[in-house]
This record gives C-alpha cells, structure tokens and sequence, in this order.
C-alpha cells in the first residue's frame, strides 16, 4: 500500500487528498449561525450584573447627539414599527434576527414594546458570542412615558426648572408632548408623532455607516 | 498508448521552450500547486477577515477618488459612486489588498528572473494593436465587473468557494463569454 | 467560534488594512507564480492550448472550500459570518459574459493585471487605465433609470447553492470536487492533444 502511494506524483496525491476529503465532506454539517451553545454560568453572571442595560433618556441623548456609533434595531411588527418608531431605528423583527446578519463587532440597542423580547433577543445574541448588545430599559413604553411625554414638574424649583427645560428640549427633538405635572391624561391614550418620512436614516449622520464590503 | 494518455492526464504537459526572452525565466510553479497556495490565501482571506479577496473594487475607489476631489457633488449623484462614498475612498481593505498584489507578483517574478518590461501579444499582432485592446478590454471587463458585483477574484474565487449561486452562475458565464468571443479576437493572440 | 477573527473584534480596522496588504502578497504571489502575470498564458486558456487558468482557479476553490467547509465543520468558523455578495442573477450573467468578452480581448482580468504591472507589462498598464475608465462609463451609465433598474433586477439576496437546490451543503462540496477533478483530467487531455497538434 505504502509503495503504491509512494509510486503517485505530486498531482495525483494531490487528486487522492481532494477527493478523500471531498467524500467525508459529504457528511459535514458545517457552522452557519444555527445552532448556537451558551455557557449558563456566563451568562447568568453577565445578566446579575445588568449592564446590559441602557436607559432611555442615555438613547434620547445619543441620537440627539449624533452619535453613529450603534445601532438601535427595533425588533416589533411592520405595522408597530410603521405606526411609530424611534428615529434612525432598523426594523428587525423577531423572527427574522437569526438571519438579519448582524456582526459581533457592532454596538447593538435593542428595543422592544416593554423590554421583554429585547431580553430574549439579548439571550440570543449572547450566545452568539455578540458581547456588545445593550437593552432599551423598559422598551418603547418607558420611551413614550419619560422622553415623547416627559411628565415636568408642577411648581418646580431652580433645580427642577433646570430638568424641566432639558425635558422639554428633548421631548420637542422627538415631537413630543411634555405633560404637565400632576394629573394628566395616561401616556397610553396619548397622540404619537406622525412618522412623515419612510424609515430611511439622514445620509450618513445616524446610522453607523455600514461598509461597503464589495470585492 | 491511449491508456498511458489517459492515466497521466493529471501530469504536467512539458512545455514548448518560448524564444529568447524566457532564457533566464524559471519555469512556473505546477499550477495545482499554485492553486492550492491561492486557495490557501482565500482561506486566511476567510478565516482572519470573514471576507473573501477581490480586485475591481479597488479600481472604483480610485475613479471615485479623483472625481470626488474634482467634482464631488457629480460623484455623490450617480448611485455607484456614492455607494464608495462611506468615508475616503482609498481608505479600503481591497485598496491595501490591491497594493499588496503588486507587491506580492513584483517579489515573485523577481525570484523567478520574470520582470521584464515589454508587451504581452501574438505573433502576428502590432504593439498599437496590443495596446488598444488592451485597453478595451479594461474597460469592458470594469463594466463587466460593476454590473456582476465582482470580478475573476472576488465573485468567481471568493464567492465559488462558499458556494454562492450568483457567483458560480457568473463564473460560468465568464467563461462562456470569453470562448464565444476567442475566434473573434485570435489575430491578437496567435 | 473564534473565527472569522475580524468579526469577533480580535483587532479593528486600522490593523485590518494592515492584514489587506499581507494576503494581498499572498495573492499576487501565487498569481505571478502561475504565471499569470502574462496575458498570452491566460488567454491560451480559451484557445484550448495552455489551461492554467482553469486548473489555478478551481484547485484555489476546491482548496479554500474545503478548508472552510471543515473548519465550519469543527466549529472553529462561522460561515454566516464570512461576507457573501447578494445574488442578482440576471446582471450577474450579463456582466460575467461582458467580462468575459473583456478577458479575452484584454487579456488580463483586474487581478492579473496587477500581477503583469508588477512585472512591467506595458499592456498591464494599459488594461487597468481602461478598467478605470469602464468604471467611470459604469458610474455615468448607471444614473439612467433603466440601467439602475437593471441593475438590481432579478435579486436572490444572498443564497448559495445547497439552499437554492435543497441540497445538504456537504453533498454540493462533494460534487464541486469530483467536477474539479473531472475537469483537470479533461483539461490534461486537451492540452496533451493541442502540445500534440502544435508539434506535428
């Protein structure tokens, strides 16, 4: 056996080795993003922490800021998304995360209704190996109640004039209404902003610009 | 005879000693060898970067360099030159990788005593024939390459490797369209 | 998963271009060793005298397929994470017939032709002034809306062929090789028959 391997040449050992590993290859179930494994220890650690987190005024700040640095992807249903959604926010929705193509690299804001699938999306990620995804603390609900609908101060003294303005300045970046402190109507019932444009980000500004990968 | 032919197909074919220019030249690599040196690159390519190689790419950026210092808002209107836009132009992995090609033939031909200056053609073809085609066929090949997303290296290579479907379809088609068009051109060549 | 290591954040873009123009070497290397740094050597490819082109390109293939097929095998690579351009299945044709046409008449591709520049073919120099100015003609063209429209007509995103033909991936990769192997034997005999034509 040894003598008539010895006996081939370079190319046709060459032809022997591709076609061998070629014939395993059959069997092979190679790693495209399916199944994913998660070290339970980690994980856990890394979630008692909770700072994973990011609350919504920081976001408000950071878009008003022009920070291009992230990306807020808004994981509701077209209709939600398309009834409103934060600025500069991408659609992915829920089910189609595993294959949106998402890179560890990249900063990630996860935002949900009310947090609970932005967690779960977390989860996810983790166990991707992404290590730099963040929650919308209290999802959409709580940005609709502290960032559109700040509820300012009745009466406020120098200080709470001082947050009064600075909640008033943001809610008006957003077009949104502050309330008035005291008993006003439930955020919920509350009108939201019209979305005028289609989701398409100002040019180069918010979105991080994704690099063109071409060849 | 016929079985002898056959068995050895695999085996180099011993080439036909080419006039005087090649005296010094070595003779090239075994080209399943180089192959599997190329492929091993891809690999790395894949491996280190999570991309594939590509080369047209880089030829863009620089058309998109110069026009975005001439007249940038003409550039930023059509929508294949915005597309290279996202920050400077040259500042790009296939710009680096480009330079290193250069690099990398420049060191191997100079092993190989291949560095000559002089002009690649047919026996029965003129240097101005030559050179104008040459140049056409740049031109058609960069069309070419826009319209597919890639070129030999990028799509055909990179994309073949990972089993792309658009990439193996214009990989056949490369290959169609160039043996189409082979009768048409032979002045050139032979 | 530790690979792709760019995607897992091991170094950033700066050291990235860094790494561009070390495979970039690796790659003009073998290029040149070859021989493809001569246009007569490729075009002999479509004459049916001298198929290096084929037997460089598809070992590379079979090689860096493999490897990756493996290595995602192992789970030491995740494929879903390595670049893959988007489909567009009628341009892509189009453009790989036009590209053609231009491989032959230039003969050079854009790759290549660095590798003949480096060598100082003249007619490298000029095949890559006239892949400049295609690409400025594409960039032109392209702002007519039935061009833009052609364009990015017929889109798949992005697919490979075991998912479009509903094929394990491994069962594809076994039949790429045995067509690689396939092909290098008939390439042997075709080029045995024109050494043997040339000669008589």
């Amino acid at each position: 056996m040894r003598r008539l391997f010895s006996q081939l040449t370079v190319n046709q050992k060459l032809a022997l080795a591709a076609f061998l590993l070629g014939l395993v290859a059959i069997w092979a179930s190679p790693y495209r993003g399916g199944l994913v494994t998660l070290d339970a220890k980690e994980m856990t650690l890394a979630a008692a922490r909770g700072a994973d987190r990011v609350g919504v005024r920081d976001v408000a700040d950071w878009i008003i800021q022009g920070r291009a640095d992230f990306r807020l992807i808004d994981l509701r249903g077209d209709r939600e998304f398309a009834e409103y959604h934060i600025d500069g926010a991408e659609q992915i929705a829920m089910a189609a995360l595993p294959d949106a193509g998402l890179s560890p690299q990249e900063k990630i804001v996860l935002c949900s209704e009310d947090g609970v699938q932005a967690a779960q999306a977390w989860v996810l990620l983790w166990a991707k190996r992404f290590r730099g995804v963040y929650i919308l603390d209290g999802g959409l609900a709580r940005w609709k109640a502290q960032v559109l609908f700040p509820v300012l101060a009745a009466n406020p003294t120098g200080e709470q004039a001082i947050e009064n303005e600075r909640l008033r300045a943001v809610s008006a970046y957003f077009h949104g209404m502050p309330q008035a402190g005291g008993a006003g109507p439930a955020v919920a019932s509350l009108a939201l902003p019209k979305i005028e444009v289609p989701a398409a980000p100002p040019a180069g500004q918010k979105k991080p610009a994704k690099k063109k990968e071409g060849c | 005879m016929t079985t002898k032919t056959s068995a050895a197909a695999w085996e180099p074919v011993p080439v036909k000693a080419e006039p005087a220019e090649r005296e010094l030249a070595a003779p090239y690599m075994n080209p399943y060898l180089a192959g599997v040196g190329l492929g091993l690159v891809l690999l790395a390519a894949f491996v280190v970067m999570g991309r594939g190689l590509g080369a047209s790419g880089a030829f863009n950026r620089l058309v998109v360099f110069v026009l975005g210092g001439l007249a940038p808002e003409h550039a930023k209107a059509s929508p294949f030159f915005a597309s290279y836009l996202d920050g400077p132009p040259l500042k790009d992995w296939l710009v680096f990788e480009v330079l290193g090609v250069l690099a990398g033939a420049f060191i191997s031909g100079l092993l190989a005593r291949r560095v000559m200056v002089t002009v690649e053609k047919g026996p029965h073809a003129s240097v101005g024939l030559r050179l104008a085609m040459a140049f056409a066929g740049g031109l058609l090949m960069a069309i070419g390459a826009a319209l597919a997303r890639g070129c030999t290296s990028g799509q055909a290579l990179s994309g073949g490797a990972l089993l792309n479907l658009g990439s193996w379809a214009f990989m056949l088609s490369v290959f169609a369209g160039a043996y189409a068009l082979a009768y048409f051109v032979r002045r050139e060549w032979r | 998963m530790i690979a792709p290591l760019f995607r897992y954040g091991l170094f950033g873009d700066e050291t990235s271009l860094i790494v561009a123009f070390l495979i970039g070497i690796g790659f003009g290397f073998f290029l040149e060793r070859a021989g493809f740094g001569s246009a007569r050597k490729l075009v002999a490819q479509f004459y049916l005298t001298d198929l290096a082109v084929f037997k460089v390109m598809f070992t590379a293939i079979v090689t860096a397929m493999l490897g990756a097929t493996y290595l995602a095998w192992m789970g030491l690579l995740d494929l879903s994470l390595v670049n893959l351009v988007p489909t567009y299945v009628v341009p892509q044709i189009a453009g790989g017939l036009v590209l053609g046409f231009g491989f032959v008449i230039g003969g050079y591709c854009p790759g290549t032709s660095m590798a003949a520049v480096a060598t100082g073919r003249i007619d490298g120099v000029f095949f890559g002034l006239g892949l400049l100015a295609g690409s400025f003609v594409f960039g032109e063209v392209i702002r007519l809306p039935a061009v833009a429209s052609f364009f990015t007509s017929t889109e798949l995103g992005e697919t490979t062929i075991p998912t479009y033909v509903n094929l394990p991936y491994g069962l594809v990769v076994f039949a790429v090789v045995l067509m690689a192997l396939g092909g290098f034997w008939a390439a042997g005999l075709l080029e045995r028959k024109a050494a043997a034509c040339a000669t008589r």
